[in-house]
């Protein structure tokens, strides 16, 4: 399987036909209806099932009124379309004096979330590859000590964090916040694209080292290129993660900053207060349309040949 | 390898701003949070001293036993459910099925959502009122029982079914990465020679995603020792005391129940137990190795 | 397009500069609170056109659950950048930001306006550290009211509800016999310690209440009455449904207002699902204090006011404490809220049958006392409510394993 070869070329452009493509790939003809085959979509459908299962529940829910939710089953279908909750949960629902619904956080999560996700990447892709690729001294004490802080509970941190901040004098703001997001994302970051690249073949590099490439030309132009899936599940970690995280935009980003995730914690939690089922719901579905956009448009990275060649035994 | 003095510098230099953060927030916090284990801190940290009274009450405290066997039982479950229904599902995605982007989609789709209310669900669902128990026996099956969420003995395998339903949609999508970065000569090679699919990805692509399996655990990991919002929404830990974990202690005593040099003492004890099980790990892992690379 | 995007940035800039413009003449109290949802917002929004009124500028920032905004309100003022004013429930929560110096003591506005002689004794205390007043009260929540299903007890052939806890048995019984759950309860450790703190009051008394929960008696603790309180506790075991763990108090609620369960014991926060559900008090659904109807256990919600160096916050946050202690602005707060007023000198007559009950014990010292919360660190009642739940939840746990978790849990506080 070590057998050198010319994976470079694997990296180049794609102009590639779909399906044409995807039939040479495996060489197998998926065509024919095999038991096999059924088997394979039996399943995948047992699996699809289970996993839709909540949110069927959930969009069902969404649907009817607080008196049939009360009254009826949950696995009842709603009895008409009321997307009433779903509007409401956008736009009007009173998260403390507000009624504006959930929306109001939007701008602030996504101003959270860019220079969060794209500097959390670029420290993690960076930090890996300095630490698979270069001696550097310290590196494994440097890694050990990363992968042994991710276990820590990150509320531990917040005091700390809180004092050292307004120190620094940028408590309680946008810049703390990503600060904040890019130190949490450095061990799992690092990790991940230290073990990736820890695959990718050693002969690459040395020859770009022959080449007379530097440390960056090097990352820039042989590596980076390579490192598309990877990149791919990084970005869906980090937007996952930064996108839900609650407790830290609340206590580090400051009252203008506060992303939507507090809005969403405002319209679903409570603790003696009324709960409004299906509007928590709706609020909880829409909240999380950006990661689902993100898992579905990240689809066509997902495709064989792109990544040809970057794991090897 | 010939060392080049210039290069390595930048090497050096790009990773002291990354020593900077972690002295300051990692190392920083770690040793606080030992300073405060020893302190009986209430809501804000003092430095009134008390030893290891912290430890005493923590171990004394049946809460805190049941809390490590229960992590342990839900790690174990947990990490191995997820790997598996993730690698079943990348495997099966990667057989040219129709429709993947949007089963790909369905099956990590719970990792977006906040657990505050797909708990709520679960709780729902498991609830032998409300949930599947009552609808099949609404469908004749008058003896079904699921009633794990509300019976002391099953409540922690309640909690395992909802996490790998979150979780394992994420092994998949990091396994597709990786299935997709294999060869294709390697399925031309496997085909002529005969060997049948389900021992080429057993025997020969499974070793090969070993690095992308480490990370996978790794993950896995640190959702198992961070546990928390699960708990909270599926069980808040019950019934009775049956389903709670450390994390929730810990974030119990920090925020609630304002005891934070108990909260921190039980971080200490987890951060501990961590560190003695991924230090020889790391050690024969990465660190034995002559190569300047990690794991190959 | 450029000078389009000119235009734009320079209007936002604008607005914003202009805000701070229009604060500097008027007080502005940024308030941190956790009331987010319905009546609790309409609650709050009482509070805030009353600031607006009297030439404030309220800024509201809200956070659901008590321990988030808690979490955000310590951190900014540790951090330095604290909000005017912040809620807190009543009891010890705050001891620490006292301690600390990181709030502002209320004495001298409390004696100009001579709150104490209004306030319930218990909490205007609970309030105060060292003989001052720290924290303003704002509303009294009672935490032993015990609603039920008139339908469900006379269907079940329950004439009324049973005046004592053993009594309360049998007319259990009954009401299962009929094919109803006899006790909503909501499994949750915070449900189970107010159902079993009403038991302690009502069966105990007030003295054994004391000695336990504000004494931490371990001697009391292991008397035949304290026993007797756990297994007057324990029996109640077998009334609850199979549901029940895990279960939010609402959805309990929902089991009596619709008549599927008999009865409730939870804070008159619960009337507010009962009105929108459109039932009306001693009609559809009854309300009682405890069983006896005797004493109170009375808790409720401060504000706390962290101190700031500025002259123009400590105004806004003077105003604000006036405001929401205003008699009028107490009777529209608490009528959206479902509390009663923290003052006894206010018109009532607006309050429901069940409010009514409670403002008649709240106007006696002796007939009322201080929900646990108050009385006891957060610690040591975490470590009760773990005694209390596993207890709750396993059958098989006797009445000793009770006393011995108390006891051992005042040893390790002491």
């Amino acid at each position: 399987m070590s057998s050198p070869r010319p994976t470079v070329a694997a990296a180049a452009p794609l102009e590639r036909p779909a399906n044409r493509q995807k039939s040479v790939e495996r060489g197998r003809k998926p065509k024919r209806l095999t038991p096999g085959r059924i088997g394979l979509y039996a399943f995948i459908a047992v699996a699809a099932a289970f996993f839709l299962l909540p949110a069927v529940i959930m969009i069902f829910t969404s649907l009817k009124s607080m008196d049939e939710i009360r009254d009826g089953s949950i696995f009842a279908l709603p009895q008409h379309l009321d997307f009433s909750a779903w509007i409401a949960a956008w736009s009007t629902a009173c998260t403390g004096l507000s009624c504006d619904g959930i929306r109001v956080g939007f701008w602030n999560s996504i101003k959270i979330l860019v220079p969060s996700v794209v500097l959390s990447i670029a420290a993690g892709s960076i930090l890996g590859y300095a630490l698979s690729f270069w001696r550097v001294r310290g590196a494994n004490v440097l890694f050990a000590i990363l992968l042994l802080g991710a276990f820590l509970p990150y509320q531990i941190f917040i005091y700390p964090m809180v004092r050292g901040f307004s120190l620094l004098g940028i408590y309680n703001s946008l810049a703390c916040i990503v600060t904040i997001h890019v130190i949490f994302g450095l061990p799992v970051m690092t990790l991940i694209f230290r073990n990736f690249y820890a695959g990718l073949p050693q002969e690459l590099f040395n020859a770009a080292r022959v080449d007379g490439g530097g440390f960056w030309r090097i990352f820039l132009y042989v590596i980076l290129p390579m490192s598309t899936p990877i990149l791919i599940v990084a970005a869906i970690l980090q937007i996952t993660g930064i996108w839900n995280d609650f407790i830290l935009g609340l206590v580090f980003a400051g009252r203008e900053n506060l992303p939507m995730t507090v809005q969403l914690n405002n319209v679903v939690n409570t603790t003696y207060g009324e709960r409004t089922y299906n509007m928590n719901m709706a609020a909880t579905i829409l909240t999380a349309a950006v990661p689902l956009v993100v898992y579905f448009v990240s689809g066509r990275w997902f495709v064989r040949g792109i990544a040809a060649g970057a794991v090897k035994g | 390898m010939t060392t080049r003095p210039r290069r390595l510098r930048m090497a050096t230099f790009v990773v002291l701003p990354a020593w900077a953060l972690v002295l300051a927030a990692y190392v920083g916090t770690m040793v606080w949070t030992m300073q405060i284990s020893f302190t009986d801190s209430k809501l804000l940290p003092v430095d009134t001293y008390v030893g290891f009274d912290q430890y005493e009450r923590l171990f004394s405290s049946t809460r805190w036993l049941v809390s490590l066997q229960n992590v342990a039982i839900f790690g174990v479950l947990f990490i191995a459910g997820s790997l598996v229904v993730g690698f079943l599902l990348a495997v099966a995605l990667d057989q040219h099925v129709r429709f993947e982007n949007t089963l790909r989609t369905i099956f990590l789709y719970p990792y977006a959502m906040s657990f505050i209310v797909t708990g709520l669900i679960w709780q729902w669902l498991m609830n032998p009122g409300l949930g599947i128990q009552k609808a099949v026996q609404n469908w004749g099956w008058e003896s079904f029982r699921f009633d794990w969420a509300v019976n002391r003995e099953m409540a922690i395998y309640a909690v395992v079914i909802a996490g790998i339903w979150q979780a394992s949609g994420l092994v998949m999508a990091l396994m597709l990465a990786g299935l997709r970065g294999i060869d294709a000569d390697l399925w031309k090679a496997t085909r002529i020679e005969g060997i049948p699919p389900w021992r080429v990805y057993l025997f020969i692509i499974v070793p090969m995603l070993r690095p992308l399996i480490i990370t996978a655990v790794v993950l896995l990991s640190i959702g198992v020792v961070k546990a928390f919002d699960l708990v909270v929404a599926l069980t808040s830990g019950g019934p009775g005391i049956a389903s709670e974990v450390p994390a929730k202690f810990i974030m119990d005593y920090l925020f609630t129940r304002q005891n934070i040099g108990l909260a921190t003492a039980a971080a200490t004890v987890m951060l501990i137990t961590v560190a003695s099980v991924l230090t020889p790990w790391l050690y024969f892992e990465y660190f034995r190795k002559a190569r300047p690379r990690g794991a190959a | 397009m450029k000078q389009f995007a000119a235009l734009v940035l320079a209007g936002a800039a604008l607005s914003i500069v202009s805000i701070p413009a229009v604060a500097q003449d008027k007080p502005t109290a940024e308030v941190m609170h956790w009331w987010t949802s319905g009546g609790e917002a309409a609650a709050i929004k009482e509070f805030a056109k009353a600031y607006d009124a009297a030439g404030g500028v309220w800024k509201d920032t809200a956070t659901a659950l008590g321990e988030n905004s808690r979490a955000a309100a310590i951190n900014r003022m540790v951090g330095g950048n604290p909000p005017a004013a912040a809620q807190f429930n009543t009891g010890k929560q705050f001891d620490d930001l006292v301690a600390q110096g990181l709030v502002r003591s209320i004495d001298d506005l409390s004696k100009e306006e001579g709150w104490q002689a209004v306030m319930p004794p218990f909490l205007y205390d609970a309030a105060s550290r060292d003989g001052k007043l720290y924290a303003l009260p704002i509303n009294v929540h009672g935490q032993n009211w015990m609603f039920y299903s008139k339908k469900v007890l006379s269907d079940s052939g329950v004439e009324s509800l049973p005046t004592g806890w053993d009594a309360l048995v049998p007319a259990l019984e009954k009401i299962r016999a009929a094919g109803f759950i006899p006790l909503a309860q909501g499994g949750q450790p915070w449900q189970e310690r107010l159902l079993f703190s009403a038991i302690l009051l009502g069966k105990g008394g007030k003295d054994l209440y004391f000695k336990i929960y504000r004494d931490h008696d371990a001697e009391a603790a292991q008397s035949d009455e304290f026993r007797g309180v756990v297994e007057a506790f324990g029996a109640l075991r077998g009334f609850v449904d199979q549901g029940s763990p895990g279960r939010n108090w609402n959805d309990a609620t929902a089991l009596v207002l619709q008549d599927k369960a008999g009865m409730q014991l939870m804070g008159d926060w619960a009337v507010g699902e009962f009105r929108t559900a459109g039932k009306v008090a001693d009609k559809d659904y009854g309300c009682s204090i405890g069983l006896k109807g005797d004493t109170l256990i009375v808790g409720g919600d401060v504000f706390v006011f962290p101190k700031t160096g500025d002259e123009a916050q400590v105004k806004a946050q003077n105003l604000l404490a006036k405001t929401m202690l205003d008699p009028a602005t107490q009777v529209k707060f608490n009528l959206a809220k479902g509390s009663m007023p923290i003052r006894n000198d206010v018109d009532t007559g607006e309050f429901n049958a069940c409010a009514q009950k409670g403002m008649a014990l709240l106007k006696d010292k002796d007939s009322q006392v201080p929900v646990v919360d108050i009385i006891m660190s957060a610690s040591l009642l975490g470590a009760l409510d773990d005694v209390l739940t596993q207890y709750w939840h396993n059958p098989s746990a006797s009445a000793d394993d009770v006393v011995e978790g108390f006891v051992s849990a005042f040893e390790l506080e002491e």
